[in-house]
């Protein structure tokens, strides 16, 4: 069931076309990536999706009902949260959260917030100011804000980013357990591809303002055909390098080192040319293509 | 309307106020410091013009009245500015929100303050100089009324403009209100501006309540007839302010809340 629709999305600020057409649908449960590079609409899609910028055209369906026509009743069930957007910098992190609580007319809200605490380990800078805050901490709280209506659908911008690694690593297994505690739905932007690949059921590639490829992160990276073979050459290194330039082979070198991009049926080919050339490696390793490589590629177009 | 939203407004601003130094001051120092100026100004004016009767009071009065003009458009405008500054807008408009609850706790958190304001500047005038503006009875409370509505609607206005703009005009959250003050007779009658002047100040309902303060003073009868004109006029400008007010908000939409922390 689409919990969310967006149906030829597109938006122009006077002349230049930030959106274009773009449509795409969200399931309950799912977790959707949408990626590209800087200025590619991301967050322009991510307001429209949020009704705080207004579409030149098209529709944002959510629950079956339109975001224009029916915002407030929608965005009790939806939250948001952006590394890039403050709260109210002088508030502390409770003064935040009470009065957003308020903001949502939220039932129990005590407990609620109680709750939220503990989940996002708020204990230590419950009592600090926002602008006292790290980059790591304010992030915190604004995903701990995102929570605290206990949404239906929620929309991620870059959530990761400046949070430190076991940190970062509690949010995505805290993501995923809420979705398969609670069946959320969660639209995300990051540029973090491994977190990407780790989270997301399906992503979505925006470029120019259009959606130019749609998948899940496996399905993706499998239609590009080149890999990476790593070696580490004990014998023959000359005749390696010899070898990769007669065929056309792009590699890197360094120290004993080579790294050349193969297509993946080339691989056990090539294995068998340099052991029939005498040369003796100590260490191989194939990297498959990955979501950054997929992301690298389409990003160039 | 949901008044849980309107009080999550109030709340915020609340928390606002008790960690802010400035935010304090406009609600104490300011009103004090206005206070005293006047207050002495006025004590040498009476000293050296004993003849022009209730001076003082006039004085005073003026300055207390024109406070609940400024905070009715000062906590409109600020507070809008203080959600740019904080880049919380989105934040806001992201949630159930109306614009219509949110403008409707900016109004509450103006009557408020004004109210805080106003005693502290009540209970000084009556300490420092012995005079009392409620000495006429509570024929005072209409004109504040009339007040804060002309302070509503030049800090829509303001805020609508601040929308369309961003934050390069936002000295006018400071400035607009006294572009009005020399039409508005504060401190002096009407009768004394230029022609032209005086047609301005026609338009502009604080001139009939600022006349109307000193005609209770100086004879003790309230002027209904100038009263209702205020208020007529009051009621078109803030029905107009607001319909500019949405207007900018739907502009503000188009180009995203989200760049006008810019």
């Amino acid at each position: 069931m689409d919990i969310l629709y967006v149906s030829h999305l597109t938006k122009k600020f006077g002349e230049f076309q930030a959106l274009s057409d773009i449509s795409f649908s969200l399931k309950k449960g799912e977790i959707l990536g949408v990626l590209g590079p800087n200025g590619a609409g991301k967050t322009t899609t991510m307001q429209m999706l949020l009704g705080v910028l207004k579409p030149t055209s098209g529709q944002v369906v959510y629950f079956g009902k339109d975001l224009s026509k029916h915002k407030e009743e929608i965005t009790e069930k939806i939250n948001f949260s952006s590394t890039y957007i403050s709260l109210p910098r002088r508030l502390t992190v409770a003064e935040n959260l009470y009065f957003i609580s308020h903001l949502y007319s939220i039932k129990n809200r005590k407990e609620r917030i109680q709750k939220i605490k503990k989940m996002f380990r708020l204990d230590e800078i419950w009592k600090s100011q926002v602008f006292s805050l790290s980059a790591g901490q304010s992030t915190r709280l604004n995903l701990a804000k995102a929570w605290i209506n206990f949404p239906e659908v929620l929309l991620l911008d870059e959530p990761t980013a400046s949070l430190d690694p076991e940190i970062a690593d509690y949010i995505r297994k805290f993501l995923l357990e809420q979705r398969d505690k609670f069946n959320i739905s969660v639209i995300i932007t990051s540029h973090n591809m491994a977190e990407i690949e780790e989270i997301c059921d399906r992503v979505i590639f925006i470029n120019h303002g259009k959606i130019i490829a749609e998948g899940t992160p496996y399905s993706l990276a499998k239609t590009l055909k080149t890999s990476r073979i790593r070696l580490l050459i004990k014998d023959g290194l000359k005749r390696t390098i010899e070898m990769c330039k007669q065929q056309h082979l792009r590699f890197v070198l360094k120290h004993r080192h080579i790294v050349i991009n193969l297509q993946q049926h080339e691989i056990p080919n090539f294995l068998k040319q340099l052991l029939g050339k005498g040369i003796i490696y100590e260490e191989i390793s194939i990297d498959k293509p990955r979501l950054e490589d997929y992301f690298l590629k389409v990003a160039k177009k | 309307m949901k008044f849980s939203r309107v009080y999550a407004i109030i709340l915020r601003y609340f928390y606002l106020l008790i960690h802010s130094l400035d935010r304090l001051s406009d609600l104490f120092y300011w009103p004090t410091v206005d206070l005293l100026l006047w207050g002495l100004t006025s004590t040498f004016f009476k000293k050296n013009a004993p003849n022009v009767p209730m001076i003082m009071l006039m004085i005073i009065s003026g300055l207390i009245l024109w406070m609940i003009l400024w905070r009715g458009q000062y906590e409109i405008t600020v507070n809008l500015l203080e959600e740019l500054w904080d880049q919380n807008l989105v934040n806001v408009f992201v949630s159930p929100i109306r614009l219509s609850e949110w403008m409707v706790s900016f109004l509450f958190i103006g009557i408020l303050k004004a109210a805080i304001s106003i005693s502290c500047a009540v209970f000084l005038a009556l300490l420092l100089y012995k005079i009392n503006i409620f000495r006429f009875g509570f024929y005072f409370l209409p004109l504040l009324f009339s007040l804060i509505m002309s302070g509503w609607w030049i800090g829509f206005i303001v805020a609508g403009l601040i929308l369309r703009f961003g934050r390069k005009i936002q000295t006018f959250a400071w400035s607009v209100a006294y572009l009005f003050a020399p039409f508005s007779a504060v401190y002096y009658p009407v009768s004394i501006l230029p022609n032209w002047a005086q047609k301005i100040s026609s338009l502009l309902p604080m001139s009939y309540v600022f006349e109307n303060m000193r005609e209770i003073i100086s004879t003790g009868r309230f002027n209904l007839h100038s009263f209702l004109i205020s208020l007529a006029l009051n009621i078109l400008y803030l029905g107009l302010a607001l319909v500019f007010f949405k207007r900018s908000f739907e502009k503000a939409l188009d180009n995203g809340l989200g760049n006008l922390a810019y």
